[in-house]
């Protein structure tokens, strides 16, 4: 049945969107379908998920405590003879 | 109780703050005018904004990292949502991307067919050369879609949220990333998981 089987392309897309929104009920089977016949889709997924939880991962330890403290004595003047 | 001068608070939190406040948008933005102007910014901000500040006044840390972390996201919105024009020529280079990794029957193309990895992420981040590749990696993506990327990950906000910020269809968002990410995976695949 053709309206089941989406092409690699769709399913990266698929499994992109996932990661944002819910899919439809369709999307959700059909993706499943595709993944279960697709070895490359599999490795894909992993690798999306592995890059996702690293960013976010990085995004988060940028925060006040975990980043090496840079110096910006001009800024600071600047700052201050315009306020 | 000696009466509160905006002025002169500020300045002495433009003192003590600016440098930390300096390095998060650094390293947020990558960009050094950006990140200046970010700083400026949010001490303007708060110097407007000094009556709506509650909090103790010798530890003003909190707020004001808050304000600059708005920004940096407004920063990243407005690169988001670029001029009609840019978002034309989006569209024009949409199919080589994606022609890149996929052939005519839209399967992988040899070459950019996953690989496995065997890697878990867990010890990723404590290694400092695989931050500076995926720095890298990320900074090699149009700013368009680094930008939704940023997105994406800044605050721990659902997709539909950060579309109905931005004013864009949920689809426009996710097509994009679909595409930051297949250039991401294949950079992080070509300069580190396959060395």
């Amino acid at each position: 049945m053709n309206i089941l089987m989406l092409s690699c392309k769709k399913a990266s897309e698929l499994i992109e969107k996932k990661s944002i929104v819910q899919l439809s009920r369709i999307e959700t089977i059909q993706l499943h379908v595709h993944k279960s016949m697709c070895d490359a889709c599999n490795t894909y997924e992993k690798h999306s998920l592995l890059i996702d939880e690293v960013i976010q991962q990085k995004i988060s330890n940028e925060s006040e405590k975990n980043i090496p403290h840079l110096r910006n004595e001009p800024l600071k003047q600047k700052i201050k003879n315009d306020l | 109780m000696e009466a509160l001068n905006p002025s002169n608070t500020i300045k002495k939190w433009v003192t003590l703050y600016s440098d930390k406040m300096y390095s998060l948008a650094f390293y947020r933005t990558n960009n050094k005018e950006v990140a200046e102007d970010l700083v400026q910014d949010t001490f303007i901000t708060a110097f407007q904004s000094f009556e709506k500040f509650k909090g103790n006044i010798e530890q003003p840390s909190a707020w004001l990292f808050t304000i600059l972390k708005n920004k940096i996201a407004d920063y990243y919105r407005k690169i988001y949502r670029s001029p009609f024009e840019k978002a034309m020529n989006l569209q024009k280079d949409d199919n080589d991307t994606l022609s890149q990794y996929f052939n005519k029957d839209d399967e992988w193309l040899g070459d950019s067919l996953p690989k496995d990895w065997a890697i878990e992420s867990g010890h990723l981040l404590d290694n400092y050369d695989f931050i500076d590749v995926l720095n890298s990696c990320m900074e090699k993506l149009p700013e368009k879609w680094n930008a939704a990327l940023q997105l994406k990950f800044i605050g721990e906000k659902k997709g539909n949220l950060i579309c109905q910020e931005l004013q864009i269809t949920p689809t426009n968002f996710w097509q994009i990333l679909h595409r930051a990410k297949l250039q991401l995976r294949s950079c992080l695949e070509h300069n580190w998981f396959k060395k």
